[in-house]
């Protein structure tokens, strides 16, 4: 009898540890935790850890301000920059880190993922995907990141007034790449210009020889390609040791120091996100201060969005907090809608329905390894 | 015009597999070790090259280094990772797990070290320059030529005429008898996996110079490499760079006719041609079952 007594008694202990323990449910959790989702190993690892470095020096931020009553915690999933990658990793992050947050990038992985954390009301925020169908891509899915319908239709006037009329597409094959090719086809002869060819290579393509060969024979004014992470050096690099003499023209996925310390990228012309690091507001001038501190240079728009992703995060639970809600996705959202405008990096950033962030575009140059504002 | 272009452009390519993929060939064929960590050799020969070259050392001398680290490596794998497996067991599942585990753990040093940035060697002799209208040609074509003629020059001499030559050659097929010779199995397997090293440095030399590297090309190295050693026949070091130049000619000329994502592709397509059709590879020697 004793022992069954005791039998009794030890499961329903156990049973109430194990309910106590569960986030939510008896208490809830410690910590907030905000996962990120980026490329960590392989040929786009560099942006895991540029993404990341944003994200971490939000977190000082909030913690030195003391904006929150818990703690942040960040745990990380490596994405590999797939769509395979991104579903595993937001399911690990949903379901095992009960991550309410998360960071996200990569336009192939946001799509693999979307549907898991609006499943599991988790707010993913874009900061590095630029393809345009990530707008509106699920409730909980946020764009802190200008997308690349809005950097192409700003980079188009630009190539008209320079004389570039006819362009050569080479672009990767994969929804950012062939939502790139789509938007140049169609607005290239509304913009007095046409497309002079188009060239899909594959993810992994590495050689770029014979190509630039074909790139060469269609004889462009300018070439506008669609790639993102290592590729993009070695389709630099490739073109240009192989008589590709031509304007080269990309997006905001050039803002890295692979693409910046390359010899061959000089005159490289790219669009991305306004970001003057002289603005006088107190978030962009502390953010730069401390960045140039630690880091002994300038930060990117990669930086930036990531810092805002997060600081954001802050912004709206500090705010929850206050009026006594609980934290999760679907508060989350309803305060960034009802807020709309939030003091970031780079000045006071507009939310719209879509929860895409609006930001004006800019077109830099890259002379002597630094980027010029151009346009 | 096009065409002979990307003909060059092809054998330039091919030239680079070919050399990438000699090395692996030549260990295979003497030890029948599935080196699957060949594909991290060639990333430490190609950093330690671009490293050493960035540092300001003369670039023979950084070729020089590239070539410690890479035999160094290769020694290390086979002393500290395949004998003591051979010595227990030998399968070759824990020989491919065992080589693969080091292929990660390589990308992670190499991560640590220099960062997972994409790094290249910017030399004047990768520049194009017209040689005729609309034909362009990099100095770095003749370069590949020149290293590729010598080395397998060099290399077939060793094996056709030299004892550690005739040795290695037959260590795959008898090390017994090899022992009754007065060989010892375990010192040409080293010379195997040394020489096999140091044939990966110039393949990893003009990878720098050419496409640049990262550290996650080792993956991909390997592909190319086992490509190239099943097309040209298993073992054969001549067939692995025949069937390299063969890739690169494929992957480019096929651009000509079909989309350019189909570049890649198309060298692999090759392969199941060959798996099907003949899976002896160019030269090699059919086997009967």
């Amino acid at each position: 009898m004793l022992q069954r007594r005791t039998l009794l008694v030890g499961t329903a202990a156990s049973a109430a540890l194990l309910l106590v323990r569960r986030p939510g449910f008896a208490e809830e959790a410690a910590s907030y935790v905000i996962g990120t989702l980026f490329p960590m190993a392989g040929p786009n690892a560099e942006y895991g850890t540029i993404f990341t470095a944003g994200a971490q020096m939000a977190l000082s931020h909030i913690a030195e301000d003391k904006m929150l009553r818990k703690p942040v915690e960040l745990r990380a999933e490596d994405s590999q920059g797939t769509p395979q990658g991104g579903a595993t990793g937001m399911t690990k992050l949903a379901s095992v880190d009960h991550a309410i947050y998360t960071l996200i990038g990569f336009t192939g992985v946001s799509k693999a993922a979307a549907p898991i954390g609006q499943r599991n009301k988790v707010v993913m925020v874009n900061g590095g995907g630029v393809g345009p169908d990530l707008s509106g891509l699920a409730p909980l899915f946020w764009n802190v990141i200008p997308l690349i319908d809005k950097e192409i239709a700003a980079a188009l006037p630009w190539l008209k007034a320079q004389g570039k009329k006819r362009v050569a597409v080479l672009y990767v094959d994969d929804p950012l790449g062939n939502a790139a090719l789509k938007q140049l086809s169609d607005a290239l002869p509304a913009n007095g210009g046409a497309l002079a060819g188009s060239f899909s290579i594959a993810p992994t393509a590495q050689e770029f020889g014979a190509i630039a060969a074909k790139v060469r024979d269609s004889n462009p004014d300018a070439v506008y390609f669609a790639s993102y992470g290592a590729q993009q050096a070695q389709i630099i690099k490739q073109l240009r040791d192989n008589g590709v003499s031509q304007l080269l023209v990309t997006y905001s996925a050039a803002t890295i120091p692979s693409v910046r310390d390359l010899a061959e990228a000089e005159g490289l012309v790219y669009t991305s996100q306004a970001s003057d690091w002289t603005l006088g507001d107190p978030v962009t001038q502390r953010f730069v201060k401390d960045w140039r501190a630690k880091y002994n240079g300038d930060p990117t728009t990669y930086h930036q969005n990531y810092y805002n992703a997060v600081r954001l995060f802050g912004l709206l639970a500090q705010s929850l907090e206050k009026q006594g809600k609980p934290v999760d996705g679907e508060a989350l959202r309803e305060e960034l809608l009802r807020q709309r405008k939030f003091a970031l990096v780079g000045g006071e950033g507009t939310f719209d329905d879509k929860c895409n962030i609006s930001f004006p575009i800019q077109i830099n140059q890259l002379k002597g390894g630094k980027a010029e504002k151009i346009g | 015009m096009l065409i002979v272009q990307l003909l060059l452009s092809g054998i330039q390519t091919g030239l680079i597999y070919a050399l990438t993929a000699a090395g692996f060939a030549l260990i295979f064929g003497a030890t029948r070790i599935f080196h699957v960590a060949h594909g991290a050799t060639f990333a430490l020969a190609g950093y330690a090259f671009i490293e050493t070259a960035g540092a300001g050392l003369a670039w023979p001398l950084a070729c020089l280094v590239s070539l410690v680290v890479a035999v160094g490596f290769g020694l290390a794998m086979d002393a500290f990772v395949y004998r003591p497996i051979l010595r227990h067991e030998g399968s070759f599942f824990t020989i491919f797990v065992a080589a693969f585990g080091m292929v990660v753990v390589v990308q992670s040093v190499l991560e640590l070290a220099f960062g997972r940035s994409f790094v290249s060697y910017s030399s004047p002799l990768t520049r194009a320059a017209p040689v005729l209208p609309g034909l362009y040609l990099a100095p770095v074509f003749w370069v590949a030529v020149a290293v590729t003629i010598a080395l397998l020059g060099l290399t077939s001499l060793f094996l056709g005429r030299s004892r550690a030559g005739i040795g290695l050659r037959a260590l795959s097929e008898s090390p017994e008898l090899l022992r009754a010779f007065g060989l010892s199995a375990r010192r040409l397997s080293a010379l195997a996996f040394a020489l096999g090293s140091a044939l990966v440095v110039p393949g990893a030399v003009l990878r720098a110079a050419t496409s640049g590297l990262q550290p996650s090309i080792g993956p991909h190295v390997m592909l190319i490499s086992l490509a190239a050693s099943i097309v040209g026949g298993i073992g054969s070091l001549r067939g692995a760079v025949l069937a390299g130049l063969l890739l690169g000619i494929t992957e480019a000329l096929v651009v000509s006719v079909l989309d350019t994502q189909w570049s890649e592709a198309a060298g692999f397509v090759l392969l199941f041609g060959f798996i099907l059709f003949r899976p002896s590879g160019l030269l090699g020697q059919p086997v009967a079952r």
